[in-house]
């Protein structure tokens, strides 16, 4: 497998109406690697997994993918290239089945949609059992596994999760990071965004510090968790 | 008049104000707005299929009385009804970088203007298809029912629809999409769904089900260039009491709207029908006062289920 990052931004500039967020971000995901962007709340880590995905289009730089740009491409096509996104709220389709949700995640493969979601059973028990019940009776966690199990259905080479474990007990968030490995195992190459930056550090083989739009310290993640500096001013420490 | 002959009026009424409601509900889950041109679209389709039985009217056959004309029109109703819509879609509210609110009343200037072009073409007198009045069927007569095969025609019709409508919704491809759409959008989008796609799907049926009941209601009642207007309060009411949004919320919506309507005058002979109650009492109110009684009833389900009968999206 080639080691040309599989996703790069350079020189990214993006944002909502007129108020810009991201300012000359670069970053990039490798091939089979876990990347985590954190950073205080309003730095832009969203916002990048937003323009990736098609969300917002970006004002200036480029968003590559394979070393093509699909910057601003809408986000159907981007699904279509080979990209997931698991957002951080309203995940899931509440008023569809677990089976409902899985299939409406598959609705750009051109076939073996079946194949995939037993694949997806196998691996998600708890979706199996519950493949017939809407998705807002499921708990927290529940939803966030069907959320990545959805974006799994067109096996993405890449995955873009936003704050995996967001309002989730710590017990039910430390499930959640372990499915996130689990997907990571597929070869899915996976950017996360995660307010618990050491949880999410934790698990990840590099990271970026955003801050004010703009990358400020990057590196391995035990680096970083290492890194005083990014301690005192990111972690808490 | 007796009880039974109000609920089966009540079911006809109920048939036409369903497929109404439906469509006005299937557009504003998708499409974000309350569309006040629903009811004249209503009306567009009625006249369609009118001008259309006057050139296939003679068609030979008949079912429930109505010559096999009548549902070729009724395609042809449907058909025109959509067509009106996507186009008005397409050229009107999508170029529009508005708000919903601004598309509402974009919709209300819509609304006007079919009526205008309608009334241009066919003037504002009422008019009927040329389908010769049949008479009550006799066998339901001894049980106070005077109802004829052609209102038959509109329940069963109107079922059909419906049931078409379910078995799409919930087992096609289409269907889901459409409810996933409803649901949550931007998701819809972020698993690789073509929102703009099914948006016009849901123009496409949800105006073709108007289309269906502006025929139905000009069978059972008469064509005029206002009847799909007036319909619209009530129909935007029975929206509301199943719970906006919903399509099986609507459908719900309607056929009580529709059977609230036609047993108001029941009131006023409430001591003959319930036990234990002086024959004399009554609430003295007659068939004009239905759509007030219909909003009445709304508001008190509102203030106990504020967000309708079936509460969130389909």
């Amino acid at each position: 497998m080639s080691d040309d990052p599989v996703l790069e931004l350079s020189g990214v500039d993006s944002g909502y109406g007129e108020m810009q967020v991201l300012d000359d971000c670069s970053l990039h995901l490798d091939p089979e690697e876990i990347v985590c962007l954190i950073g205080p709340n309003g730095a832009g880590k969203s916002t990048v997994l937003k323009t990736v995905f098609g969300l917002l289009t970006p004002w200036a730089g480029t968003v590559t993918y394979h070393g093509r740009d699909i910057g601003g491409m809408a986000p159907e096509d981007v699904v279509r290239e080979g990209i997931g996104y698991v957002p951080q709220t309203d995940n899931v389709f509440n008023s569809l089945s677990v089976e409902e949700n899985l299939r409406m995640g598959g609705v750009a493969r051109k076939g073996g949609l079946d194949r995939v979601i037993g694949d997806l059973y196998d691996r998600f028990p708890l979706l199996d059992e519950k493949r017939s019940a809407k998705a807002r009776t499921l708990s927290g966690g529940q939803r966030q596994v069907l959320a990545f199990a959805r974006a799994l259905v067109m096996e993405p080479d890449v995955l873009l999760i936003d704050e995996p474990s967001a309002g989730l007990a710590p017990n039910t968030a430390d499930d959640v990071f372990g499915h996130v490995q689990a997907v990571n195992e597929l070869d899915t190459a996976i950017l996360m965004v995660e307010q618990n930056a050491t949880k999410g550090l934790g698990i990840s083989d590099r990271g970026y510090v955003l801050d004010q739009g703009t990358v400020r310290f990057q590196g391995d993640a035990a680096d970083l968790l290492d890194n005083e500096e990014v301690s005192k001013l990111y972690l808490g420490g | 008049m007796v009880l039974a002959e109000h609920l089966a009026n009540g079911l006809i009424f109920s048939s036409i104000i369903v497929l109404g409601s439906i469509g006005l509900s299937l557009v504003y889950s998708i499409a974000d707005f309350a569309n006040f041109a629903h009811g004249d679209t209503m009306t567009v389709g009625a006249y369609s299929a009118f001008v259309a039985f006057g050139l296939v009217g003679g068609l030979g056959g008949s079912v429930l009385g109505l010559p096999f004309g009548f549902f070729v029109a009724l395609l042809v109703g449907i058909a025109v009804a959509a067509v009106v819509a996507v186009v008005t879609e397409k050229v009107v509210y999508e170029p529009l970088d508005i708000d919903s609110i601004g598309l509402l009343i974009t919709s209300i200037g819509v609304a006007f203007i079919y009526r205008a072009l309608i009334q241009m073409r066919f003037g504002a007198d009422f008019t009927r298809f040329g389908i010769q009045p049949l008479r009550p069927i006799e066998w339901l007569i001894p049980y106070g029912i005077r109802i004829t095969k052609h209102d038959v025609a509109i329940v069963v019709s109107a079922a059909v629809l419906v049931g078409g409508l379910h078995l799409l919704l919930q087992h096609s491809d289409l269907g889901r999409k459409m409810r996933a759409m409803a649901d949550n959008p931007d998701l819809a989008r972020v698993s690789g769904i073509r929102t703009d796609r099914i948006k016009l799907w849901t123009w496409l049926i949800g105006a073709g089900l108007a289309g269906a009941g502006g025929v139905f209601l000009g069978l059972y009642n008469q064509l005029s260039p206002r009847m799909g207007f007036n319909l619209l309060l009530i129909i935007f009411a029975a929206v509301i009491l199943g719970g906006i949004g919903s399509v099986y919320g609507a459908m719900l919506g309607g056929f009580l709207i529709g059977m609230i309507n036609q047993l108001t005058p029941v009131l006023s002979e409430l001591g003959a029908l319930l036990p234990l109650v002086p024959d004399e009492f009554g609430i003295p109110v007659g068939i004009e006062y239905a759509n007030a009684i219909a909003f009445v009833i709304m508001v008190a389900v509102l203030l106990v289920r504020p967000n309708g009968i079936a509460g969130e999206a389909t």
